[in-house]
């Protein structure tokens, strides 16, 4: 132990004290040399004579204190140290070389960095919770879609709940969204984002509130709803200013008196982030015979239970379920995922496909500079040669290439980073769809500073080894011919690969970027720009009564406040500014709307048919720039007391009359009591449900004034609901205030909520695929670049060394038509088996990213046409300096030099 | 008379260890006295000797510090460590072994 101390001390002091301790070895030997001075005096030979024997003697001091100082083990470090310094010249010497190589190793760390750590977050990023790994969400799937991911239905979480023994408890959960009114406090009326939940999901997540209590199991039942709220903690701070007495307080929730029982933690937003309050989640007896799978399970599974018993456990209630109760459960098996998958699994696809571009872009760096690097090693054979002569063991040699490797990937490491720090951001910024969680905050931690130190190390090893074992073998110069020859091989081998490597990056940005133009260029048949769109909404409680059920539905009396939507509507025409006003019961695109409304046709066999199906005021069509195919809008003449009518969309008029004219044809809606039959009275254009939607679904509109007075289904909130869009000169955003102030004017308890501008690309999914399609873009035309400085690379070099043969045959007569076929083939070849490679390697890639493509194939062959022929010309290109040079090749200067 | 590095592997640093076993001495001292204690036999060269103390000293079997000598300027004087004391102990089995084996093969081939 005492010896490892005494080890540890001498090398750092051979370390730290390098002066001190040569200064002490040339002064201990001054010593013996003075020594051997006086011996030879006191023997009686003359000083000059005893300093020239005394020199005899010590022999080559030099030498030896070589030996002396290599005893201290850590010459290898200073050494690496001269290679750094060394390696930081020949860098500078190279100015261009170095430039290429740092930025394209710093994109391809980077990007890396940032992928991993993103990854690295999804994977073992901390999730608030306690014990967030034992914490499962269970949901369910159509036996003959496994792909999809549906939630629960009422009668699944109560059966699960009674008869699993995996989970020490199970809760439900259900998506809600509702208007604080204005409050005491001076907080204006809003709406927020919260959640119904059963009281047992607080125990599940094992989390306590930091004011207060949750719900009591008895705030659950059947039928049984209490006026009883958990805030969240930062609701709590900013509407109530962080109120102490919240507790003993009533606050205006959905135009109702409810009772604050609660405050969460802070960060506590269960199930999503923009869960701000929760209510018991109280079950009607409609929805405990129901069949709707609106309900998030979230489980804690016991100690000794994995996922994988558990989903064996549910998978056998579920087929038990499936057989005893066919018609609720029957064609839907079971899933059950850890919170962490539920949440973060959807990064999977896309962060997959973004590592697999940034590895290729590694590779082609690796390869790239390591062509570079060889290039210029073999100009620098004479330098090797001397090394050897000199001394230099192999070791030696090869760690002085490996520094320099080392030093470019170190440069291209630190210049990672920074950009690595962008890239999380980018990453951030991904859109998680329903469900499922944000990526949360990325940031630079020690985990991925670690990753990328080892991604530049290890980039570093790969395009260092090749020149540094050619470095290795050109120490001998008789060898040299040989090593040439191959050396030009393995370049031509490089270079190629990175030729197919770029090209399977183009093939997957070019499919990416073929997909969004068909996204963005989808004929939406509606002018967004210029129209501000707002929500207006009514408590479904102040109009709806239940009245039993209905196919499953509960079935309801209806009162709509239509009323009060017309009196906004008609205010909301009044404002300065604004051209046209029109609302529609749900948003037009990309809402939750879906085919699925029963309709009867009239005079038709079948007579039934579904479409999506809109509630709107007149003019819709006017305010959208929605043309109108044939016939004529639903206008202010129709009322409840006029004929009812409706207009239909081009896909409905050609599935429900296919060759006929719709206009005159009748329709009634599958409703109860009270619904009336109704003209068509025009047709306009498909404006499609979602922005993703790449077909059409048949949509009927009638006028939100000409409704039955009872209804069943699970959208009776639209008739209490109404999003506006105003279309307006200059800036829409402007209009939003003054909109927001006429409609408090006549529901000064109500807010609009989610105002915003429309978008012509349809908002976060088809901009996070644009973003996506650019990065993958870039990452493409960075990998041609690379490939073409590769190509240029080899040719330029190929024609520096045949340049004595071109000026040869030129003097024996060869035309530059010769010469080019010369250059030409060798380029073409080049080209050709990279071409080869890369498509090979892309058909067989290409099916990975068939999930993130839209409207395109993964085979399309237009695509792989156009960046086949992108790519060739881009090294084509690459060619045309070495050729020109090739050509000016002078036959007299080759003769004179030979 | 043998050039050190005819000496066997390792026995250098066997006959620093063991006449530095008597008490310090600087590196002019140890060759004189590897010299006379082996009537003039053994002469070590500079050129072995050097490395073999630092070598020595790397390993934590000896310590050097700086004091003034009789010369009138002050030189680099080894000792033995606690486990230099040790090593040498094994040192001086390894050769014991050693010599004798190699007597037995004299004596018997």
């Amino acid at each position: 132990m005492r010896r490892r101390i005494r080890i540890l001390a001498q090398r750092l002091r051979s370390i730290f004290r390098k002066d001190q301790m040569d200064a002490e070895l040339h002064e201990e030997l001054a010593f013996h040399f003075a020594r051997l001075v006086e011996e030879s005096i006191e023997s009686g030979v003359g000083p000059a004579e005893a300093r020239r024997r005394a020199r005899r003697l010590m022999g080559n001091t030099a030498a030896f204190a070589e030996e002396c100082r290599d005893q201290r083990r850590v010459g290898w470090l200073h050494d690496f140290y001269h290679d750094l310094r060394y390696g930081a010249r020949m860098l500078r010497k190279t100015p261009g070389l170095t430039a290429v190589a740092v930025a394209s190793l710093a994109l391809g760390v980077g990007a890396n960095t940032a992928i991993l750590g993103a990854v690295d977050h999804v994977l073992f990023g901390q999730i608030a919770l306690p014990d967030a790994d034992r914490l499962v969400v269970i949901r369910t799937y159509p036996l003959d879609n496994p792909q999809q991911n549906n939630n629960a239905s009422v009668p699944d979480y109560l059966a699960w709940e009674k008869q699993n023994r995996s989970f020490e408890a199970l809760g439900a959960s259900l998506n809600n969204q509702q208007d604080f009114g204005a409050d005491e406090s001076g907080a204006s009326a809003e709406r927020l984002a919260g959640q119904h939940v059963t009281p047992s999901l607080f125990k599940v997540l094992g989390v306590e509130p930091i004011l207060g209590r949750v719900f009591a199991p008895d705030e659950g039942g059947v039928d049984n709803p209490v006026r009883v709220i958990v805030l969240s903690y930062r609701v709590w701070q900013r509407r109530f200013g962080g109120d102490p007495g919240i507790l003993q307080r009533k606050v205006r929730f959905g135009g109702e008196n409810w009772s604050v029982i609660g405050v969460m933690p802070p960060g506590f937003h269960y199930p999503h982030e923009t869960s701000d309050y929760w209510l018991p989640l109280t079950f009607n007896r409609p929805q405990l015979q129901g069949s709707a799978r609106y309900f998030m399970v979230t489980g804690r599974l016991k100690n000794d239970v994995t996922i994988g018993q558990a989903q064996l456990e549910m998978e056998a209630i579920a087929s038990r379920l499936a057989q005893d109760f066919p018609s609720w459960h029957g064609g839907w098996g079971v899933r059950v995922q850890s919170l962490r998958d539920a949440w973060f699994g959807w990064t999977r696809q896309p962060l997959a496909v973004l590592e697999g571009a940034v590895i290729l872009v590694m590779l082609i760096a690796c390869a790239n500079v390591a062509t570079l690097l060889l290039a210029r090693n073999s100009a620098r054979r004479a330098e090797f040669a001397m090394r050897a002569a000199l001394g230099a063991t192999r070791g030696r040699t090869v760690r002085q290439l490996l520094a320099e490797s080392m030093l470019l990937s170190a440069l291209g490491g630190a210049a990672g980073l920074i950009l690595a720090q962008f890239g999380l951001n980018a990453l951030e910024a991904m859109t998680a769809p329903p469900g499922a969680a944000r990526i949360g905050d990325l940031s630079l931690n020690y985990r991925v500073v670690g990753l990328t130190a080892a991604c530049s190390i290890l980039t570093g090893l790969m395009f260092g080894i090749a020149p540094a074992i050619a470095g290795m073998r050109s120490r001998n110069l008789a060898k040299n011919a040989s090593a040439r020859g191959c050396r030009q091989r393995v370049r031509g081998v490089l270079v190629a690969a990175q030729i197919g490597l770029a090209l399977m990056l183009l093939v997957g940005s070019g499919l990416l970027i073929h997909s969004f133009v068909r996204l963005v260029g989808t004929e939406r048949n509606f002018d967004p720009d210029g129209i501000l769109s707002f929500d207006f909404r009514i408590p479904i409680q102040q109009y709806l009564n239940g009245v039993g059920s209905y196919r499953g539905f509960p079935a309801s009396d209806v009162s709509p406040p239509t009323l009060v939507l017309q009196r906004i509507y008609e205010r909301l025409r009044l404002l300065p500014g604004a051209e046209s006003v029109a609302g529609a019961s749900f948003p037009p695109v990309d809402s939750l709307v879906v085919p699925s409304m029963r309709i009867k046709l009239e005079g038709r066999n079948p007579d039934e048919a579904s479409a999506a199906y809109f509630l709107v005021t007149p003019d819709l069509f006017r305010t959208m720039k929605t043309p109108l195919v044939k016939g004529r809008d639903i206008g202010s003449g129709d009322t409840a007391a006029t004929p009812w009518v409706a207009v239909v969309n081009e896909t409905a008029a050609r599935r429900f009359w296919p060759g006929e004219d719709p206009i005159g044809k009748r329709l009634t809606l599958d409703a109860l009591s009270g619904e009336r039959s109704r003209e068509v009275v025009g047709v306009a254009r498909d404006v499609p449900l979602a922005y993703a939607h790449a077909q059409s679904d048949p949509v009927v509109y009638v006028s939100y004034l000409q409704q039955p007075a009872r209804y069943y289904g699970h959208l009776a909130n639209m008739f209490g609901q109404m999003t506006f869009l105003v279309r307006a000169k200059g800036d829409p955003l402007k209009f939003a205030a003054s909109a927001g102030h006429a409609v408090a004017e006549i529901e000064p308890d109500r807010p609009i909520a989610n105002v915003h501008v429309m978008n012509r690309y349809g908002g976060d999914f088809v901009r996070d695929r644009g973003r996506r399609a650019i990065v993958v873009g870039v990452f493409a035309l960075t990998a041609t670049l690379l490939a073409a400085i590769g190509v240029y690379g080899v040719m330029a070099y190929s024609v520096a060394q045949r340049a004595n043969e071109i000026g040869v045959r030129l003097a024996l007569g060869a035309g530059a038509r010769c010469i080019a076929y010369l250059i030409g083939r060798q380029a073409l070849l080049l080209i050709a088996a990279g071409v080869v490679l890369g498509l090979a390697g892309a058909a067989a890639l290409m099916r990975l990213i068939a999930s993130q493509l839209w409207g395109v194939t993964p085979t399309d062959p237009t695509t792989f046409a156009a960046v086949t022929a992108l790519l060739t010309v881009v090294a084509l290109c690459a060619c045309i300096i070495p050729l020109r040079r090739a050509l000016r090749v002078d036959p007299a200067a080759t003769l004179r030099s030979q | 008379m043998p050039k050190p590095s005819d000496l066997l592997q390792g026995t250098l640093d066997l006959l620093i260890l063991k006449t530095l076993s008597r008490g310090p001495l600087h590196g002019w001292a140890v060759a004189k006295r590897i010299q006379q204690l082996s009537d003039d036999v053994l002469s070590v060269q500079q050129g072995s000797l050097y490395p073999a103390l630092h070598r020595l000293e790397q390993q934590g079997w000896i310590t050097a510090e700086w004091k003034d000598t009789e010369f009138g300027r002050s030189a680099k004087v080894y000792s033995l460590t606690r486990e230099g004391r040790r090593q040498l102990a094994r040192e001086l089995d390894n050769w014991a072994r050693l010599s004798s084996a190699v007597q037995l093969l004299l004596q018997r081939a």
